[in-house]
């Protein structure tokens, strides 16, 4: 029994003859953290500029927490712009008035945007399906409009202007982290943090719950699971995460637009998860790759760039539904299918 | 004896259909019991009322002397209850392992956000052990969705029995199989019964007559008859309704 339960344990199928592919795949699929921990330590010296990675890995980061919904757990949320603009009006709120202090700041946003989620989640997560998304919508438009008209506290239509680029204090001394390069490093440490807080919460029996649920709601029903409780954590988690990624855009821009908190957000987080491969760890990062590298490409040649972003991922969700992660995964495994 | 679970006055309309009207059953542990009836007849109604999945418009349900006509269906699994469905229900993307780990973890560590789900080796065991009762340990690897449908509705019952009920309800866990399968299903439902007990629904008399110890008629929702197979068998209003010209 015990060998069998070891066999179990590694349910991952690894086939007699590898080829050179297949052993990256595999190595990737099973040490996720690791290998992007690894790419990204790179990844600043491989693109045109800094602040462009910079970006990428919060998108990044906002689509991981983004997909504990929508991979994870099967729920399509269409109001995630409510986390991330919560957790940016929030750093931006209390590095102004409260606390010129890094740390704090984005404890704040990561806290609120869970506590927003809790709130709206409690509200929404009743509803399956379209109306679950319309009603995230329905929310996240509404904090939108009270963002917008409440001047004082958030800047209205003019946004949050001359967030202070404070120093990040460490015990003892405090470094500026406003270099470029700097300023990747420290979000990165924010970004290898969350990904090992999912991937310890996704192999917990907790993380099986929410596959379960995504794989059928009536079922873990039948057997004992309170679904809703489950699918509510999972969209407060995702919150959270997505509430962290705001803070630390906002930290990287000193300002926080309206936009933020704008269905556009939502729509672009989606696309990002969706363009990447939902599921997995490695597709949120590579759709906000691709996505803002296409957008830096596009927006220099036209001001439409929208449009061909747009073909780009209508024919992505026509012929790749998988993404591009989950295409690759699943070409190169057909590949070595083939070959036994 | 006291019956392990009795259904008293036990009605349920959609509108102005009647799906069950007024059925008073009980079952006693260690028994296997069948529920027969024409299409239509509410049998499958009575598993989602017993089950929790749906409310009855009237009566009671008794489960080891407690009322559960008004938990909500989480509750009543918890309780000792479970269903292994008509149609195929199973988690279609997970590992045939995983689709009963999943299930036999249900009864302890659901907000376990920290260890390992395969540390909990007790969880592991149980899981493999029915894996093992319901001849799909060779499959464990595999992706449930690729199973042949006869392996799929053997892993319809394998969550059903990870979730360790006290009373397991099958509906029609042979539909759509071959002889073959039949066979084998029947054999493990006769392994089932020797220490759970059991109400099927099935249409195949072959079926209800081998494992059954007493047989319950419905027709139009109303109970018909009640008896040993033999009785059933020569119940001149169950023939004329129901079992006219099958072959028993």
């Amino acid at each position: 029994m015990a060998e069998l339960q070891s066999q179990a344990a590694h349910a991952a199928t690894t086939p007699a003859v590898m080829s050179p592919w297949d052993k990256v795949v595999n190595l990737v699929s099973r040490y996720p953290v690791a290998f992007m921990t690894l790419f990204f330590i790179l990844f600043p010296f491989v693109v045109p500029y800094q602040a462009l990675a910079t970006q990428i890995i919060i998108w990044g980061l906002f689509a991981l927490g983004y997909n504990v919904c929508l991979g994870y757990t099967g729920m399509l949320s269409f109001g995630h712009a409510a986390y991330f603009g919560v957790g940016s009006y929030t750093l931006g709120i209390v590095l102004i008035r409260l606390w010129e202090n890094v740390w704090f700041g984005l404890a704040c946003a990561t806290f609120m945007g869970g506590i927003t989620a809790l709130v709206l989640g409690y509200l929404c997560i009743k509803r399956r399906g379209i109306y679950f998304a319309l009603l995230t919508l329905a929310f996240a438009q509404l904090l939108y409009f009270v963002a917008f008209q409440w001047v004082n506290l958030t800047g209205g239509d003019n946004g949050l202007r001359n967030i202070p680029a404070v120093p990040l204090a460490l015990p003892g001394f405090s470094v500026d982290i406003h270099d470029p390069l700097r300023f990747y490093f420290f979000v990165l440490f924010f970004v290898v943090l969350a990904l090992l807080l999912l991937q310890r919460i996704l192999q917990s029996p907790f993380g099986r719950v929410l596959e379960a649920v995504r794989e059928n709601d009536p079922r873990a029903r039948s057997c004992g699971y309170e679904t809703s409780n489950v699918r509510w954590l999972a969209f407060i988690v995702s919150g959270a995460i997505s509430g962290l990624a705001g803070g630390l855009y906002a930290l990287y821009l000193h300002f926080v637009g309206i936009e933020s908190l704008y269905w556009v957000t939502s729509g672009q987080i989606l696309m990002i998860t969706l363009l990447g491969g939902m599921g997995s760890f490695i597709g949120p990062f590579i759709g906000a790759g691709v996505f803002l590298f296409l957008e830096d490409v596009l927006s220099a040649i036209t001001v439409n760039w929208m449009i061909f972003l747009g073909t780009v991922f209508i024919l992505c969700v026509l012929f790749f539904p998988d993404g591009i992660w989950g295409t690759f995964v699943k070409l190169i495994g057909r590949k070595s299918a083939l070959k036994r | 004896m006291e019956p392990m679970l009795t259904t008293i006055g036990l009605t349920k309309n959609f509108g102005g259909l009647t799906a069950v009207n007024n059925v008073n059953f009980s079952i006693y542990p260690g028994d296997a019991q069948s529920i027969i009836g024409p299409n239509g007849a509410g049998k499958s109604t009575f598993f989602k009322l017993i089950s929790g999945e749906i409310k009855p418009s009237r009566g009671k349900i008794m489960f080891n002397g407690k009322d559960i006509t008004k938990l909500p269906q989480t509750k009543v699994s918890h309780r000792g209850i479970a269903v292994a469905y008509q149609i195929t229900n199973i988690f279609p993307l997970l590992t045939v392992f995983e689709n009963v780990r999943v299930a036999a973890q249900s009864r302890k560590t659901t907000f376990n956000f920290w260890s390992k789900a395969e540390s909990h080796s007790e969880i592991s065991d149980q899981a493999l052990h029915i894996l093992e009762e319901i001849g799909l340990i060779q499959f464990r690897h595999d992706i449930a969705a690729n199973l042949s449908h006869g392996d799929q509705k053997r892993l319809e019952i394998g969550i059903a029995l990870a979730t360790k009920p006290e009373l397991l309800l099958l509906d029609e866990p042979t539909a759509g199989l071959s002889p073959t399968e039949t066979r084998q299903t029947i054999e493990l439902i006769k392994n089932i019964s020797e220490h759970l007990t059991i109400i099927l629904v099935e249409h195949k008399m072959t079926v209800v007559m081998e494992v059954s110890d007493k047989i319950t008629v419905l027709h139009y929702g109303s109970l018909l008859a009640q008896g040993s197979p033999e009785d059933i068998r020569n119940n001149e209003e169950v023939r004329r309704v129901y079992l006219g010209g099958v072959k028993m």
